[in-house]
């Protein structure tokens, strides 16, 4: 068939590819509680880490057949939820720890980045691609995306309230609807508001976080999340001024990957398991999901079809002499 | 069934539901607000175009379902999937919204995870063999109790469109809504693609039935039949206009406003194929020939134009006898 003699730009879908390494490899979530710890905690944190770096390294080649793998390395701070301390006094530290442990840090990531990016609502823009799991029986006639802040792997217990002069029914458990003999309930709080403002839950901050580091997310076609080099020059004395994502390492690998393996202490199972929950019912974005295939693909590296399959982990002791509050 | 990494197994059925409305707004829309009212996502564009006409086409949003399959022989197929549902608006005043899905000949017995059915958008799964004519039928037909619905699911997007803030719910004129149901059965590509029945039911039920090459993307059909819907609709509102004037053609005014409307809104929208994907423009030709949709709407203009002229005579003799 001829090209077209007529074309409207506006008229037209195009969505921009990112740089894919073959795999990011987070090197641990900083939160509060870490911080207040000490220089110790974080010590302790990347020696066990390293560890595993190795684990991961060796089964990303092993995946490449012994070619070297590209793998580039993230750490998360949390000035989301908790503002603790600045940029200025907190980045120079865990750089330098990391260091002493063997490890390098290519991209420094905060986490309210994964809720606004450069005036870009990320957080928002994945609510809007939840399509939910439907339980058998739904043929269409469901709300198709959740207005009440919680994302299921099921169907809920039915509300025991007494109808008008019907009978007050027993317990009936909740349903998972991929359940295997028997159910893993799990029902996630993506939001809360308070005072008018949306606090997005630390779960969907992290699936979000997780669809940047599979280099999944766009905003009107455009990459977003689109790493700030650093010059050297003196970290900021304001979180605000410090970019969503910056990279530390000039010869590093790029930040999007086909896969993620994520090292963490165990106690944030719970959250990525969370994660998994949404990363399973959000549609991504169509042309993204394309460019990973076919890029993954013709190098051999085919990635698995399921978004949340592309997520892998470690969950490692917490070292002793940690607190264990509760998840942030 | 195995199937390559994000390929869905080759569809051999798509089905859809268009329903078409005039815009409750006393202003036509123009590209500007019909992009924002058609953005149902925050971060996908909303297309736009403006050549030949105005015409403004949402992303795609997707419904996940579980459950039986229409079948007109009652045969119990559950299928499981996600069903498309797009919004399109032309000229800024009719509003068009589409729920369509396309489905393999087989799929597994068991339900997979929910990542599955995602990374193949608008594809619904069988379990087991799918049963194609008998679905064929039964969508056409319409859905039975607890039945995939894509009626209803093309109807809620709608709802909620027309909730929008921008929309003042002033209707110019009364209309009724129309719906066009569709089914494409997939034959081999490089074949012609085919329109094989044109049905027009009661109730502003229509049906199309339609051939579609394997390399034609379901899409393309989605916006056939959405440009069939809209022509039928312009005939169907203008013959009920032509009705009801006639009715009120003993009071000259009366009859004068009842088909003002249609000059203000409706005549400069007939544009047969205009966003239809060049692979499927033939299929206009069809109705052409029979029953002539062109042919009978320049009538139709013809009559209108005849009507006011008509109606504009004792006037012009007025205002000569009294200057």
């Amino acid at each position: 068939m001829t090209e077209a003699v007529f074309r409207e730009t506006t008229a037209e879908l195009r969505t921009q590819s990112v740089p894919l390494a073959h795999l990011s490899l987070e090197l641990g979530h900083l939160y509060m509680e870490d911080f207040e710890a000490g220089p110790e905690r974080l010590r302790e944190h990347f020696a066990e880490v390293r560890l595993w770096v190795d684990a991961a390294r060796a089964s990303a080649a092993r995946r490449t057949g012994g070619k070297r793998p590209r793998i580039s390395t993230c750490f998360l701070i949390d000035d989301y939820f908790t503002r603790f301390s600045t940029p200025a006094e907190l980045v120079p530290l865990v750089l330098k720890e990391a260091e002493e442990a063997g490890l390098v840090i290519d991209y420094l990531a905060r986490e309210s980045g994964c809720a606004v990016a450069d005036r870009i609502e990320l957080a928002e823009s994945v609510r809007h691609r939840l399509v939910e799991s439907p339980p058998p029986g739904s043929y269409g006639s469901r709300p198709s995306v959740s207005q009440t802040g919680w994302l299921a792997n099921g169907q809920r217990t039915p509300s025991t309230k007494r109808a008008a002069l019907g009978e007050v029914r027993g317990w009936q458990p909740p349903q998972e609807t991929a359940a295997r003999n028997h159910s893993v309930f799990m029902d996630v709080e993506l939001w809360s508001e308070k005072d008018g403002r949306r606090l997005w839950s630390c779960p969907f901050l992290a699936a979000v976080w997780q669809l940047a580091r599979l280099g999944l997310l766009r905003h009107l076609g455009e990459p977003v999340l689109v790493p700030r080099p650093w010059t050297g020059e003196d970290f900021p004395t304001d979180w605000d001024r410090l970019p969503p994502l910056l990279q530390l390492n000039p010869r590093a690998a790029a930040f999007s990957a086909y896969r993620t393996c994520t090292l963490m202490p165990n106690r944030f199972l719970a959250v990525e398991d969370a994660v998994r929950l949404i990363l399973d019912q959000t549609e991504v974005d169509s042309g993204a999901l394309r460019q990973v295939a076919e890029r993954s693909a013709r190098e051999g590296l085919a990635v698995p079809a399921a978004v949340a399959q592309r997520a892998t982990y470690v969950f490692y002791e917490e070292p002793v002499n940690a607190t264990a509050p509760e998840g942030p | 069934m195995t199937t390559a990494p994000g390929q869905p197994a080759r569809p051999v059925l798509a089905c859809g539901e268009v329903r078409t409305c005039l815009l409750p707004s006393f202003q036509a829309l123009d590209g500007r607000a019909a992009a924002q009212l058609l953005r149902l996502r925050a971060d996908e564009h909303v297309r736009v175009s403006e050549r030949p006409n105005l015409y403004a086409l949402s992303p795609e949003v997707l419904t996940g379902v579980d459950c039986r399959l229409p079948t007109s022989n009652g045969a119990k197929v559950r299928a499981v999937g996600t069903v498309a549902t797009r919004v399109a608006l032309t000229e800024g005043r009719l509003l068009q919204s589409t729920a369509y899905f396309s489905a393999p000949a087989a799929g597994p017995d068991t339900r997979r995870p929910w990542g599955h059915y995602l990374v193949r958008p608008g594809v619904v799964e069988p379990f087991g063999k799918l049963p194609e004519q008998a679905t064929a039928e039964g969508v056409l037909r319409g859905a039975g109790r607890g039945e995939l619905d894509l009626g209803t699911i093309a109807e809620s997007l709608l709802t909620r469109l027309l909730r929008h803030p921008l929309l003042d719910r002033k209707v110019p004129f009364k209309s009724r809504r129309t719906h066009l149901r569709w089914t494409a059965r997939r034959i081999p590509a490089g074949e012609r693609a085919e329109l094989t029945r044109f049905t027009l039911a009661e109730d502003g039920l229509r049906t199309v039935e339609l051939r579609l090459p394997e390399d034609t993307p379901v899409s393309a059909a989605a916006g056939l039949c959405e440009d069939l819907a809209l022509h039928d609709w312009l005939l169907t509102t203008v013959v009920h206009m032509l009705d009801s004037s006639r009715l009120a053609a003993a009071d000259g005014r009366a009859a004068v406003q009842a088909l003002r409307p249609a000059v203000d809104h409706l005549l400069h929208l007939w544009m047969p194929h205009a966003q239809v994907d060049r692979s499927l423009v033939h299929l206009w030709e069809v109705l052409e020939r029979e029953p002539g949709f062109t042919r009978q709407w320049q009538n139709l203009v013809q009559r209108i134009r005849d009507q006011l002229a008509v109606q504009a005579i004792p006037l012009l003799h007025q205002a000569l006898s009294t200057s």
